[in-house]
């Protein structure tokens, strides 16, 4: 399968945090960012898969690309250009 | 972005249940970090997880540690209501709590009830 190649400004190890500390991670990692930046998350937490999704869109960041990797799933986020 | 949500999470158990009193840290967590405005309202053995330093002996399977849920809540912005007769009917007083418990009567928890969003009860 062929994969977008997405280049992240920052990357964020969440491997082996269990719920909800992947999404509170991320959290505190975007508030870190400018506009328009992108977080790579690393998480192994399976409900991130569904946890991660919900928090973008409530936030209003946006969820460019996720996989998973092996035990791992991979997501590619943008800060948005809105202020919270 | 819509006007801030408002989130009261009611806490019943206490660390004799670890999943239940658990459960309500995480939704706050959730919740937090989704810049939802969290107040979260201890009552009955609830009081007991705010005492200080009986979260950390606190553990859910699968679920992050209570500590850090509570230490990571706080710093970001929420709220912590104890039930004053809950508290003095198990011997305790503010300085037994962690850092940032407040200790209010029924009044106050009917108005963050009142003028939240949403309400969870566990």
């Amino acid at each position: 399968m062929s994969q977008i190649q997405i280049q992240e400004t920052r990357a964020l190890d969440a491997r082996g945090l269990l719920c909800p500390m992947p999404v509170i991670r991320t959290a505190k990692a975007m508030k870190e960012l400018a506009p328009g930046e992108v977080l790579k998350l690393t998480a192994t937490d399976r409900g991130s898969i569904a946890d991660i999704p919900a928090w973008a869109e409530s936030t209003g960041n946006e969820l460019i690309e996720w996989h998973e990797e092996g035990e791992a799933i991979v997501f590619f986020l943008r800060k948005s250009s809105e202020e919270a | 972005m819509a006007d801030q949500e408002k989130l009261v999470v009611m806490v019943t158990h206490g660390p004799d249940e670890p999943e239940l009193a658990t459960i309500p840290f995480a939704m706050a967590g959730a919740a937090v970090a989704s810049d939802v405005d969290v107040v979260m309202g201890f009552q009955g053995n609830g009081c007991l997880l705010v005492k200080k330093g009986v979260a950390e002996t606190v553990r859910a399977p699968e679920f992050a540690p209570l500590g850090e849920l509570m230490s990571t809540i706080h710093e970001l912005g929420g709220t912590f209501l104890v039930c004053s007769p809950c508290v003095k009917s198990r011997g305790l007083s503010e300085d037994d709590l962690v850092e940032g418990a407040e200790i209010v009567a029924a009044a106050r928890f009917v108005a963050e009830v009142t003028s939240a969003t949403t309400s969870l009860v566990y």
